[in-house]
């Protein structure tokens, strides 16, 4: 399996304390992969780092099949070049419809020109409707955002994300506020994306990270714990340590 | 879903309607006709506040829509006034020489027509040369190219500075405010080439066009501004409709997660602030001929914090609004401050509305902003019926979703 995302010896450090130490992770073409770790472990940060919007003060990030350095790259570029991303506090655009939020997270050219002479098509809007059918708010298409459930607005990320059509998605804590069953709907989204693209998911719940049924990778006060499948991970001693024994 | 531009906006079409029968009503009761219902002094008043109801929905789409507090849009509208100006100082100074030149033993050189025009001009301020920013002011084609060139390349080279290092809210607006107020100091010297605090005067007199009464020159700048604010509510309509709306809402919320969707922020505002910079200075090219005179105090940046007040008055991120607000407070603020206002005697106290309108001017401000973040276009979602979400209970967990009581539709 070839690597899509190579991150080797990153550190970045807040007014002094060390969130990132030291870490080096690679993620393969299509791969689902875990990430777990106890609150500040670095989780979020790592997100951070790949999507460009913490420049770490040591260590490389290489993207893709041609080794592009992510680091000279600015947000919206590293996003341009296939890397989506769900916040772990959903962010969506409350004061628009979830339509609109949709639309503009679809796959189409970025420029000011291109947004500005976009004409709706419909193989578009064919497209944001089956969006809308995956994520459960057909009905919801017309409602402002700000309206939404935060399970919903979870819903509506994760529909954005899948809208973006990128090559590797960073998918922090999405199952925060559903129901089970919604839960399970997830973990079958997540598993069928990472067929065709990688998927790095930050999760707490061992349940879910369990029906995802992919390599795990324990972070710990900002570097890699311990690496490989769940069990494998939870019967490490210094994983029970640190996480799981508390 | 492919509806038509018109029908998706509604609005657009009322509003065109609405500004025709105006246009047609104030030309039917001017001098013009005959009626004179309406002087043709008041006809420049309406028409100049037509130029500043096309500055408002520049303003209102640059900060409204795109959530730039741009304080220096005035400075546009200044800049594209100037550049008119020269043309027109110049044109009309040089039939009168040419004039008073015809009359001499010997045919004058074209130097020598030159020079008088100069001296003409730049008499004022000590100096009979013309400075090098005069040069394309024989041409009206070059100088209508000048009102649009050169606010429209400030406004890129100062947006595009400023964006790139992110400066964002508060810090933004001081640094157009700190644009504003250097160009108008600058303007202020008498050596700037466009003759210090005496400004350019004289602009009502259309060269060439000295047979034609004012009643008829005034009707017809009133219909090219009916025309320019027209046609400008149609063009922002149009952007700010679409996805282009939808993006530019987007980076007013939250610009961050727009870049992280892929689109390239800094280049959208980047878009937005030089295209309303170049509508304000198209409005300003219309504005000045109609008050007949320009000077840098039009640029100082009370100017640009007035027209603020009047989008928020009138309502931000919808364009009638703006409209409504600069139409309004403008009119407004030419009746109380023009003394025509009937002062209030209380007694211990007279108020004199020449100085107290500024009190409340600013008063009203607070309020709307307080009490009516809509403003007085708000007023016009009581008449629009909207579906109302039939739901029940708290919208979700967090402070992001809204709760009942807040969650309008
Ligand atoms: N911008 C920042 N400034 C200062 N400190 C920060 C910043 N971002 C993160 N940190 C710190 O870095 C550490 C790691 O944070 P991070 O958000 O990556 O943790 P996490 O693993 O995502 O935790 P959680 O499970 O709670 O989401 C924390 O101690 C946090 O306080
Ligand atoms: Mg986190």
């Amino acid at each position: 399996m070839s690597t899509l995302l190579e991150v080797s010896g990153v550190s970045v450090t807040f007014d002094g304390f060390r969130a990132i130490n030291n870490l080096s992770i690679s993620i393969g073409q299509a791969e689902l992969r875990a990430v777990i770790g106890p609150n500040g472990a670095g989780k979020t940060t790592f997100m951070d780092i790949i999507t460009g919007k913490t420049k770490p003060d040591e260590g490389r990030v290489i993207w893709g099949p041609r080794s592009i350095s992510l680091l000279d790259l600015s947000e919206s570029q590293i996003a341009r070049q296939g890397i989506g991303r769900k916040f772990q506090k959903p962010t969506v655009f409350e004061a628009q419809t979830v339509r609109e939020n949709l639309a503009m997270a679809l796959k189409n050219p970025r420029g000011p020109f291109d947004v500005l002479f976009y004409r709706k098509s419909r193989a578009t809007a064919a497209r944001i409707d089956e969006i809308a059918e995956e994520i459960g708010l057909t009905e919801d298409l017309p409602r402002r955002a700000g309206e939404l459930s935060h399970g919903q607005k979870q819903w509506l990320e994760i529909g954005m994300l899948l809208a973006q059509d990128p090559q590797l998605l960073l998918v922090d804590e999405p199952a925060a506020g559903m129901t089970p069953a919604e839960r399970e709907h997830t973990t079958a989204l997540l598993v069928r994306a990472a067929q065709t693209r990688a998927v790095v998911v930050v999760e707490h719940d061992m349940e879910f990270v369990r029906r995802l049924n992919c390599k795990v990778t324990v972070l710990h006060e900002g570097s890699v714990l311990a690496e490989g499948s769940l069990d494998h991970v939870t019967k490490n001693q210094d994983v029970i340590d640190v996480y799981l024994g508390r | 879903m492919n509806r038509s531009f018109i029908a998706r906006n509604p609005s657009v079409l009322w509003f065109l309607l609405a500004l025709s029968v105006f246009t047609v009503a104030v030309t039917l009761m001017s001098e013009v006709t005959g009626v004179g219902l309406i002087s043709t002094s008041f006809v420049k008043t309406l028409g100049k506040t037509l130029c500043l109801c096309l500055i408002a929905i520049a303003m209102d789409v640059v900060w409204g829509y795109c959530g730039i507090l741009s304080l220096g849009h005035f400075a546009f509208f200044g800049l594209g006034g100037y550049a008119i100006g020269m043309w027109l100082m110049y044109a009309r100074t040089e039939l009168i020489v040419v004039e008073s030149l015809a009359n001499a033993p010997l045919p004058p050189t074209e130097t020598e027509v030159t020079d008088a025009i100069a001296t003409q001009i730049f008499g004022v301020v000590g100096s009979s040369e013309f400075p090098l920013i005069w040069a394309f002011s024989h041409s009206l084609t070059l100088q209508l190219l000048m009102v649009v060139l050169v606010p429209g390349l400030l406004a890129l080279v100062f947006g595009w500075l400023a964006f790139r290092s992110r400066v964002t809210g508060v810090y933004l607006s001081i640094l157009t405010q700190a644009m504003t107020l250097a160009l108008s100091l600058y303007l202020f010297q008498n050596d700037s080439g466009l003759r210090g605090n005496n400004g350019l005067s004289g602009l009502q007199n259309i060269p060439g066009l000295d047979a034609v009464p004012q009643s008829v020159i005034s009707i017809a700048f009133f219909w090219a501004s009916a025309l320019a604010l027209g046609l400008g509510y149609v063009l922002f309509a149009w952007i700010v409709s679409g996805k282009m709306g939808s993006v530019i809402r987007a980076i007013r919320d939250n610009e961050s997660r727009v870049r992280f969707l892929g689109y390239h922020v800094e280049s959208y505002k980047l878009f937005v602030f030089t295209l309303t910079a170049i509508v304000a200075a198209i409005a300003g090219a219309l504005y000045y001929p109609q008050a007949g005179i320009i000077n840098p105090a039009e640029i100082a940046p009370i100017a640009s914090i007035y027209l603020a007040v009047w989008v928020a008055i009138g309502g931000r991120g919808r364009l009638y609004g703006a409209v409504i607000g600069a139409a309004f407070v403008s009119l407004l603020s030419s009746w109380f401050t023009g003394g025509s206002a009937p002062a209030v005697n209380l007694g211990f106290y007279t108020i004199n509305w020449t100085d107290w309108w500024l009190v409340l001017l600013g008063l009203s401000f607070v309020a709307v902003t307080l009490f009516f973040p809509k403003g007085i276009g708000g007023l016009f979602d009581l008449i629009v019926l909207k579906p109302v979400a039939d739901r029940q209970g708290d919208y979700g967990p967090d402070k992001g979703a809204w709760r009942r009581e807040e969650g309008e539709p």
